[in-house]
Parts: C-alpha cells; sequence; structure tokens
C-alpha cells in the first residue's frame, strides 16, 4: 500500500511537477518557435518523387529498423534504444498517476512489472554508458552533457525502482526529484533531442521524396 | 592573426557568418545530433582508418562546436558543457579547413544511416562556404573556381580549344559510323536535346563525348552542343559558394533559353547533374522553362522505344556497377544505369552494397582536385576497394567523371587491374549499327601519319612499347629515359608532341613537364602525360604553368593512347590553320 507522505513530499510530488512541467512546456514552445525563425531552404525544381509518402516513409524509419543500414547493422542498439525509450516513457506515465491515483499501480504484480521495465531502462543506459567511456570513437564526440544526461537518467531508474511500491519517501522524493530537475533541464540540453527529430525527419523525407530518393528502393538485406 | 580582441578577422568573419547565415535545416542538423555513434561505420575515412576523430559526427562536430557556442541556448552559457568553442585564429580556420575539405567528400551515406537524418553534407558544405569566402580553400579548388567564374568551365578550356575538339570529335564520330553526314551540331537553335558535358570529356577524356555522339546518332536525336554555358560542372557545389553555383548554373539556362531547346541532358557526372538540375535552379532563384535529365534517362527511353538496339555480347566481360553518391543518394537515380548496362552487357554483377547505400569512390566532393589529401584519399579507399575486388568483376562501370578518375587512382592503387569506364561507352560498344558505308581513313586523312613523338619514360619496357605503337602508327618518334636526355630531346628533335612519365629518378616529370610550359621555345608543344602515379592530377588542377594537354594511366589501353594522341595533335593543328589563316572554325 502506498505510505501517507509528508507536505513537503506532497507538494514535490504535485505542484512542483505542474511548475517544472509548465516551464519545460514554455521552454519548448519557445525552441519550436526559434527553430521555425530560421527560414527553410526550399526547391524550385519539379519534384521527382511523391513528398507525402516520403515524409510518412521518413517518420516510419523510426519503427523499420530494416531501413537503415545503421540499425540494420547494430540490431542490439536499436533493441536498447526501444527498451530505454519504453522505459522512459512508462517513467513519465507513472509521474503522472502517482500524485494523484497511486492506488491504480500499487497491486504487488503491476509493482513488479514497473520495477523490471525501470530495471531494463537503466541496464539500457549502463550500456550506453560504457559504450560512451569506453570507446574512442564515442569518447571522441562525448561532451559533458552527453555524460551528465546519461548519469541522471541512471540515477532517475534507480530511483524510479525504489519508489515503485510507493513505501519509501526518501525513494520517492529522490524520483519526484529527479523528475522535477529533469523537465526544467531537459529542454536545454541534448536529451531534447526529440523536439528537434518531427523537424528533421519532416525535411529529410521531404528532401530525399524531392529527389526521388526517398522511399528508399531495394537494397540487399546482407549489406 | 589574432587581432586585439584575441580573434583574428577572418575568423571573425567565419563567426559571423555562420551565426547569421543559417538556414532551418542546417540548425536542425546541427542541434540533433545526439552522439549516438550510428553513423560511425558509415563513413569510409573511419572504416578504413579506425581513427575516431573520422567519424561523421567527430567531424560535423568540429563546426558543431561553433553551433553550440554561438547559437545553441545552454551552449551560449556553458560552452564548454555542450562541446561549445569558437574559432579564433587563422590556424583555428585551417584545421576546420582540413576537416571540412580534406576528410569528408560530402556523399551522405552518413545521413541515410542517422536515425535523425543529420545532414553531414550540408553542415560541411556550410562551413565550405564560409572558410573559401575568407581564402581558406585547397589551392585546386581555388583555381577551379576561377576559371569558372572566368573561362565558364573548371579546365580553363579556350573557346576555341572546345569547338576545334567538337570539330574534330565530329570528324572521329564520322570515321566511326562511316556517315559524312553525322553531325556534332552546336548552337542549332531549337534542337530537342541541349547537351551539356563535363569540360574532362573536353580536355582529357574524348572518348565518352563520342560515344555519346554515336548514340546520339544511332538514335537519331535533334541535338545541339552550346557554344557557351556547356560545362555542366559546378564547383560552387564543392566549395559552398552559392554565387558561383548561381553563375555555372546561368551559363547554361542562359543559352538553353537562347537556343529555345526542348529539354536539358546532363552527361554522366554526378554532381553535375546534381547541381545542374537540383540545386542551381535554387542558388540562381529560377522557374526554368525547359525539363533536365540526365543522358542515363535519355538512353532508357531510347532503349524503351526502340530507338537504340543493344547487343550485350559486345561487352562480355563481367562488369560491376559503381553508384555515384550524387546520383543515388541526392538524385534517385539507381535503376537506369542498370537497366542500361543488364542491356549492353553479358555478365553485369550488383557490388555490395549498392545504389543508395553504396560506398563513395573517394574522389567526390571536389576532392580530385585536391591533392594535398591524395595521399589521404588513397588510404580511405580501401573500402571501396575492397567493394571492387568482392565483386569480381573484370571491369567496373560509372555514371560520373569524378568516380571515374577517383575510382581509376584507388585501382592503381590497390592493384585491382580493372578499367574503368563510363555507361555510354558500354552501350556504344553495344550499339547495333549499319555497316559503315565509308571506310574510316576515306573520312579522316590527316590521322597521325607523319607527326613526331618524344617519348620520355625511365622505363625501358614502356619507352620500347610506346615507340613501336606510335611507329606501327606511322608516327616518327624519338625517345629519351631520363629528364635531362628528354629536355635536351625536345629542343633538338622539335617534336609534334611529348609523351611524359611523372615518377622518373632525379628530376620528375612533373619538373620536366614545369620547365617546358616555362620556356618560351618549347612552351607550345603539346604534352601528354601517361604515368603509373596519381600526383600527376596536381597538374591538371593547382595549374602553376598551363595543365598537359593530356593524361593516360599506365598500363596504357592502346586504343585510348592513339585517340588522345590524336585528338591533342588534331586539334592544335587546326587551330594553327586557323591562327595562320586567320580563318573561321
Amino acid at each position: 500500500m502506498p505510505i501517507e507522505v509528508s507536505h513537503f513530499t506532497e507538494v514535490l510530488m504535485d505542484q512542483v511537477q505542474l511548475v517544472a512541467l509548465a516551464v519545460m512546456a514554455a521552454v519548448y514552445l519557445l525552441k519550436i518557435r526559434w527553430i521555425l525563425h530560421y527560414k527553410a531552404a526550399s526547391e524550385r525544381t519539379p519534384s521527382r518523387g511523391d513528398h507525402g509518402q516520403a515524409i510518412r516513409y521518413s517518420y516510419a524509419t523510426l519503427a523499420m529498423p530494416w531501413e537503415l543500414p545503421s540499425t540494420r547493422r547494430h540490431w542490439f542498439r536499436y533493441l536498447e534504444f526501444g527498451l530505454l525509450h519504453v522505459a522512459v516513457a512508462v517513467a513519465i506515465l507513472v509521474t503522472f498517476v502517482m500524485p494523484y491515483w497511486p492506488r491504480l499501480i500499487a497491486g504487488r504484480d503491476t509493482i513488479g512489472v514497473l520495477q523490471v521495465v525501470f530495471a531494463v531502462g537503466l541496464l539500457a543506459v549502463a550500456s550506453r554508458l560504457v559504450r560512451r567511456v569506453g570507446t574512442a570513437a564515442m569518447r571522441a564526440v562525448s561532451s559533458p552533457d552527453d555524460h551528465f544526461s546519461l548519469l541522471m537518467l541512471a540515477a532517475w531508474f534507480a530511483a524510479a525502482i525504489l519508489a515503485a511500491p510507493q513505501t519509501s519517501e526518501p525513494a520517492l522524493i529522490a524520483f519526484f526529484g529527479l523528475t522535477a530537475f529533469f523537465l526544467v533541464y531537459v529542454p536545454f540540453s541534448k536529451i531534447s533531442h526529440y523536439i528537434y527529430w518531427p523537424f528533421i525527419r519532416y525535411y529529410t523525407g521531404k528532401h530525399f521524396g524531392h529527389r526521388g530518393v526517398y522511399p528508399a528502393k531495394s537494397v540487399p538485406r546482407h549489406a | 592573426m589574432a587581432s586585439g580582441n584575441n580573434q583574428s578577422a577572418s575568423a571573425r568573419a567565419v563567426v559571423e557568418g555562420f551565426k547569421n547565415g543559417l538556414s532551418r535545416q542546417a540548425v536542425l542538423s546541427l542541434g540533433a545530433c545526439v552522439h549516438c555513434g550510428m553513423c560511425n561505420d558509415s563513413c569510409h575515412y573511419y572504416l578504413a582508418t579506425g581513427d575516431p576523430l573520422m567519424t561523421p559526427a567527430a567531424k560535423t562536430d568540429r563546426v558543431r562546436k561553433l553551433f553550440k557556442y554561438h547559437v545553441d541556448w545552454l551552449g551560449r552559457v556553458a560552452p564548454a558543457w555542450v562541446g561549445g568553442s569558437t574559432l579564433r585564429t587563422d590556424e583555428d580556420l585551417r584545421a576546420l579547413e582540413d576537416v571540412v575539405y580534406g576528410s569528408c567528400t560530402m556523399c551522405r551515406r552518413c545521413t541515410l544511416s542517422c536515425p535523425f537524418g543529420v545532414d553531414t553534407a550540408l553542415i560541411m558544405r556550410t562551413a565550405r562556404g564560409l572558410l573559401t569566402a575568407q581564402g581558406f580553400a585547397p589551392e585546386g579548388v581555388k583555381v577551379v573556381s576561377k576559371d569558372q567564374w572566368e573561362i565558364g568551365n573548371q579546365m580553363g578550356v579556350s573557346q576555341e580549344d572546345y569547338l576545334e575538339t567538337l570539330d574534330w570529335l565530329q570528324d572521329e564520330l564520322r570515321g566511326e559510323v562511316g556517315d559524312p553526314d553525322a553531325m556534332i551540331p552546336i548552337d542549332k537553335e531549337g534542337a530537342h536535346v541541349l547537351f551539356l558535358v563535363n569540360p574532362r570529356e573536353i580536355k582529357y577524356a574524348p572518348m565518352s563525348l563520342l560515344a555519346a555522339a554515336k548514340i546520339f546518332y544511332a538514335a537519331g536525336e535533334d541535338w545541339t552542343m552550346p557554344s557557351v554555358g556547356w560545362d555542366n560542372t559546378n564547383f560552387g557545389l564543392f566549395s559552398g559558394d552559392n554565387k558561383l553555383g548561381a553563375h555555372m548554373g546561368k551559363l547554361a539556362y542562359d543559352q538553353a533559353k537562347k537556343l529555345g531547346i526542348g529539354k536539358v541532358v546532363i552527361s554522366e557526372c554526378g554532381h553535375g547533374f546534381r547541381a545542374t538540375k537540383w540545386e542551381a535552379p535554387n542558388w540562381a532563384k529560377e522557374d526554368l522553362p525547359f525539363p533536365m535529365e540526365s543522358f542515363l534517362e535519355t538512353m532508357v527511353e531510347y532503349v524503351n522505344t526502340g530507338r537504340l538496339t543493344l547487343d550485350p555480347t559486345a561487352n562480355p566481360r563481367p562488369v560491376t556497377y559503381h553508384d555515384p553518391c550524387n546520383l543515388a543518394r541526392s538524385a534517385g537515380i539507381t535503376e537506369e544505369p542498370r537497366f542500361l548496362l543488364k542491356r549492353s552487357c553479358l555478365d553485369f554483377r550488383e557490388m555490395t552494397p549498392n545504389r543508395q547505400e553504396n560506398y563513395c569512390c573517394t574522389g567526390g566532393g571536389g576532392a580530385m582536385s585536391m591533392s594535398e589529401y591524395a595521399q589521404r584519399r588513397l588510404k580511405v579507399a580501401s573500402v571501396k576497394a575492397d567493394q571492387i575486388r568482392a565483386t569480381g568483376a573484370e571491369s567496373v562501370a560509372t555514371a560520373c567523371h569524378n568516380c571515374v578518375d577517383g575510382l581509376a587512382d584507388l585501382i592503381k592503387h590497390y592493384e585491382l587491374k580493372v578499367p574503368v569506364r563510363n555507361i555510354c561507352e558500354y552501350v556504344a560498344d553495344a550499339l547495333v549499327l549499319p555497316a559503315p558505308a565509308i571506310a574510316r581513313e576515306a573520312l579522316i586523312p590527316a590521322g597521325l601519319r607523319g607527326r613526331k613523338v618524344l617519348v620520355i619514360d625511365d622505363d625501358p619496357d614502356t619507352v620500347v612499347y610506346l615507340t613501336t605503337l606510335l611507329q606501327d602508327q606511322g608516327l616518327e618518334t624519338v625517345a629519351a629515359h631520363n629528364a635531362a636526355e628528354g629536355m635536351a630531346a625536345a629542343r633538338t628533335a622539335r617534336p609534334d608532341l611529348i609523351t611524359l612519365d611523372i615518377s622518373m629518378p632525379g628530376r620528375s616529370g612533373a619538373d620536366v613537364f614545369a620547365r617546358l610550359r616555362s620556356d618560351a621555345e618549347l612552351a607550345r608543344i603539346p604534352v601528354v602525360i601517361v604515368t603509373g602515379a596519381i600526383d600527376f592530377r596536381e597538374l591538371m588542377y593547382k595549374r602553376n604553368v598551363p595543365p598537359p594537354d593530356g593524361f593516360l594511366q599506365k598500363p596504357i589501353d592502346p586504343e585510348l593512347l592513339l585517340m588522345t594522341l590524336r585528338k591533342v595533335l588534331e586539334v592544335r593543328h587546326r587551330e594553327c590553320v586557323v591562327s595562320e589563316t586567320g580563318a573561321a572554325v
């Protein structure tokens, strides 16, 4: 059963989250406005392909690892990417459920499933951290922000595992404290990449569709 | 030099240009990268060297640092936290030049591997443009760009040379097809096709243009070449100079509009096609009233409509195809070359990977003109060499002149011993044409007979081979085995043409070439470089003295050698006749 928490923790889980969420939303809106204030290059030539189809294809590559040479070759990393992002999505969902409907995820089995999901997320982060630190090519491109983001994510998942049963107030403080921090920090950090993603995939699809490159033509799958 | 505020004027200009000139697509490519490393093994530079600084992310980070420092929100407050830094000195600019020009061919293979679609080529081109504007670019790029601005073509071919070459090619075409009425029309108003070429076809590789002319002839096409605006290449694409890009595009577009042609057909040049068809209309801000297509598409149409009949037994040896990056990844042309090769050759073999996933020939992005990076280029070409070797093919087809040169260099370097040719040459060989009505000799009376050639080469076997081959054609030959002998023979024998080896003990052929070109008495003698080395490209692109009149790589293809000599001697002869008589061509 979820424990009764102090007023401080209650505020942290509710009002602080809402304020942080509002900050995040505001920064994201500003960021989108900032992206859009740069003039987009456009094509004056007749198209060789179908823009709409190419843009849809461009977005769909996210779920078609066989379409990109990189994800086809590094299928484990694609799996890792999938599991990590599922774990992140579940953790975000939990931050909304816990303050308002704590009993909804208080069942023993549910707690178990959540902890497994968060543990998998933690492993995926650890794997990425090891790769970033352990390979020269990754070290060469890594900034403090890259490392910090992974470390914070690891801490967040660890806190989520401990907070999932909702029986430890320090764990809940850690989890929601980190969540609030993330909500404010993320829009400025590399983790905000998902704000860029819809835009860049749109222009990638449009550009390569215009040239008739997207959707990609048949390529031997053993490549 | 850095100024008082610790930033050189050039560095400041680059930074300001960067901050103020970014497109939305560039901002997205600079901002979206999460350094996931998925692009690493898409790049031939990294695959071949294992150098962590050669991954696409590491290379673009050299530009991204500027973005982080000057544009990114967090970076402007805490640049070191996000890996941001700025450019302060001219040394910084030179280091950036080395990265954006010397370690990326802008092939875009990484872009199609990136889960985001980060456009590395766009980032590199943006940086190139800013650097070039401040004079930071490889010498070859500067020379070629200057010639495109001033002369209108990248190889500095004079109008006279161009027209004489077409005139000579017309004679060759007549000899080939046995028809005295076969034409290479120039500035024909209202023609259906306006054909634009790579200056390499005029200056050094006339066989591909002859093949194209033969195909147009066989198809009964109503075509023409322009007298100006004929260069389909565009160094603006490589140097990031949109104004040069627009200038080169407009030269062609204006001529097409003036002649009222039906469509523009662009010869087999990857970047030339991309620049002329896709990019230059944007740079020139022109909406064009005529369509443009690749010669590959034109040939496919001829075959599909029965205007060409092909016999694949003409090319019985196994052939593989190298997809040029600018055609496969930036223009969507992947099936047309395969269609043509499968109908022109008996044994077509796919390279793996292929199409939009093919590896770069290593000559892209203007790399062929950057002799300072030749050794690096050859080192990273091992990836391409392995690809070609694995096919077991005995010849390589491609649809790009840059690729022909890039592949020829790596084939030489990795001792693959396979020739590389343009697609149209395979198609021309496979053409089914009526037997010639008139013998070649009757149509081309001049030939090579009676001309004197000085062969300068330190390899006795090559000297014997060349002199025997030339004597069999009725040429008079003089041989020299080193630089000193060569210079002396040039003075005493006064040959009509010199074939010159580059790698010779003592004074090199390059040195001999420079001395010949600088000598008032000898400067006019045409020189054809015949070499096993690849550093001859420096002579073609840096042009401290006028470039050679031809070049051939060893092992020597006798047919190509004789064609090159015919071309050089005939064009020079015609120019002399014109200058002596004052007659118009």
